[in-house]
């Protein structure tokens, strides 16, 4: 113990503040290097598309010399883009809304209504997500899409979509209500409030958090999907962003590097500004629906 | 029960059956939505796959299905790559679930004890990032860090370490040894932050006094993290290992994108094995297939239910 007191026994102010501070300092510097490993991929590709052509095909990572034409040029040059952009926000869109609007619905329900069977109902949901529907019912959803006339019509998509993040959207947003206190949903409804108007105005303010988890869950996954939008569209024209994003090459012309990593940020961004607008709302969601729940 | 139950009781002891009724139809209505798309899209096509896995099913022939009872089962437990293609996937599991947890656990830890707010505030900012990138998207940009051409990682090996040149340096993706490996650093990557949320949440509902006794009657940090900190993690943990296992055991999209059709490769799962029976193959077995989706899934959720027994809460 003495010993171990006198190796750290300060000769100058300096050390003696480094000593003192030791773990703390080693602490930041451990964290920092978490948090450079987690932004370094996404500053690199931010980087890339702003570098000139012959800087990209170089490995430093700060250029040369910038260019930022490349956010204009991919618009103006590749014909399919903006239709590709339409189709994903088109399909995000509806399915990040109809999802929501489902999910309040079913977790209003299964808490304030109490509906015959709803013990069923959560067991089935909550077993669902122990189970890769996702990956083996594409077979049979592939069936129901072309028995419905919707094999390449990116609308089509919304149907399955939907469903992606059903489920959980229902759980969460179940725990949600259920911080909601019954007294407050009953003394509404015997001041003559109708089931519409407790829910809308005395339950969805107070499942505001919830709601934003669910919204921003719902919109990441729909965004991003792959295997459904690969195996239900072909041709390139009614194609989400995902599936051309994964399927570009880097090389030259329309698809030198820069250029796909300027369509990539195009793509990127819209959810990182969402979210800054809404992290404190998400936050609070989270803790109340997710990790309580 | 619950307690709002209480306070109505008294005023509908005489009526309480019509409401009752009317109540659970107007519930179920605002049920009807959701479960009617889980239905649809979630429940029907399990119980049809089931069936076609029975059959001879093949989606572009234009003879009709006839039913074989197990056949296609047989022929799966018979075949070499269903159980190679089983332990590709287990393999990746192997790979990705110690990081998925260990890493963010730690940075949890160090975080949870940062005490100026601000600071504290951006890092849970920048944790979220990676959540925040669509699926597709994370593996877009990973391809990109693993290009043997532009690629930083690569960059960095040749040109900075010099560890390798141009012409031997590792490729990463694309059906090499290191292609599975590569895949589990860039999923470790993606939950790091998310996962960490998640232990934070489960830090800040220590007391703290609780920390603070601790450590007055002389527990060292390691004393007060083994016998405090992670008996109050576990339950998340458990959810995370048995959420993370699922996923992890049925990987798919990362496997088409990085890895492709050949068999020989190591992404070639019981994932892909099943797509690729199902969509690319001859005249798109689907019988085949769904037999092959049906024993991974069972597998899989064999797998899910031992652990969900193992991590039952007890006491």
């Amino acid at each position: 113990m003495l010993e171990q007191d006198r190796k750290y026994e300060a000769n100058t102010p300096q050390q003696a503040w480094f000593a003192k501070h030791r773990f703390s300092i080693i602490r930041h510097a451990v964290i920092n290097l978490f948090m450079l490993i987690i932004l370094l991929p996404l500053s690199w590709v931010l980087i890339l598309s702003i570098k000139s052509l012959p800087d990209s095909m170089r490995g430093q990572f700060w250029p040369r010399k910038f260019d930022f034409t490349h956010y204009s040029y991919v618009f103006e040059n590749i014909k399919t883009l903006g239709g590709n952009m339409t189709n994903s926000i088109l399909v995000t869109g509806a399915t990040v809304l109809l999802t929501t609007f489902f999910a309040v619905l079913a977790g209003y329900a299964l808490v304030h209504l109490k509906p015959w069977g709803k013990t069923f109902v959560f067991t089935i949901l909550l077993l669902s997500l122990y189970f890769p529907t996702r990956v083996v019912a594409i077979i049979s959803i592939y069936e129901l899409q072309d028995f419905l006339g919707l094999i390449n019509v990116t609308s089509g998509l919304i149907l399955p979509y939907i469903t992606l993040n059903l489920a959980i959207s229902v759980l969460i947003m179940r725990s949600v209500f259920q911080l909601v206190p019954h007294e407050v949903i009953e003394s509404a409804r015997l001041d003559g409030a109708s089931v519409w108007g407790t829910l809308w105005f005395i339950g969805l303010p107070l499942a505001r958090n919830g709601l934003v988890v669910v919204f921003i869950v719902n919109f990441v996954t729909a965004w991003g999907e792959f295997l459904l939008a690969s195996t239900l569209i072909n041709d390139q024209e009614a194609r989400t962003m995902p599936v051309v994003l994964a399927a570009a090459q880097g090389g030259m012309g329309q698809w030198a590097w820069p250029r796909i990593a300027a369509v990539y940020i195009i793509v990127v961004t819209p959810g990182l500004i969402a979210f800054s607008f809404a992290q404190k709302l998400f936050f609070k969601g989270l803790a109340e629906g997710v990790v309580k729940g | 029960m619950d307690r709002g139950a209480e306070i109505i009781i008294p005023r509908s002891v005489g009526t309480a059956r019509e409401p009752k009724i009317r109540q659970s139809i107007s519930a179920w209505i605002f049920l009807i939505p959701a479960l009617t798309f889980f239905v649809c899209y979630q429940v029907y096509p399990i119980f049809r796959i089931v069936w076609i896995s029975f059959t001879d099913f093949e989606f572009l022939s234009t003879e009709p299905a006839n039913w074989i009872g197990f056949g296609n089962y047989i022929e799966a437990y018979n075949d070499p790559l269903m159980w190679k293609s089983m332990g590709r996937a287990a393999l990746f599991t192997v790979m990705f679930l110690p990081g998925t947890i260990i890493f963010p656990l730690i940075l949890a830890i160090l975080v949870d004890r940062v005490r100026h707010p601000l600071l504290a505030t951006v890092y849970r900012l920048i944790l979220l990032v990676p959540a925040l990138i669509p699926s597709t998207l994370v593996f877009v940009l990973w391809k990109w860090m693993y290009n043997y051409q532009i690629g930083p990682i690569n960059y960095m090996l040749v040109e900075v370490f010099n560890i390798f040149t141009y012409y031997n340096a590792p490729q990463w993706l694309g059906g090499t040894n290191l292609t599975l490996p590569s895949i589990a650093i860039m999923e470790i990557w993606w939950g790091l932050g998310y996962h960490a949320i998640f232990f934070l949440a489960g830090l800040a509902s220590i007391p703290r006094d609780m920390l603070e006794a601790a450590r007055l009657d002389g527990a060292n940090e390691w004393r007060v993290f083994w016998h405090i900190t992670l008996p109050r993690l576990a339950p998340i943990m458990m959810i995370l290992v048995v959420l993370r296992f699922g996923t992890s055991m049925a990987v798919i999209d990362e496997y088409l994108i990085f890895g492709g059709f050949n068999r020989g490769a190591p992404t070639y799962t019981w994932t892909v094995y099943m797509y690729d029976q199902a969509f690319n193959i001859g005249l798109w077995r689907q019988g085949f297939a769904a037999a092959v989706g049906m024993i991974g899934a069972a597998v899989m959720v064999f797998f899910v239910a031992g652990l969900v027994y193992i991590f039952r809460p007890r006491g």
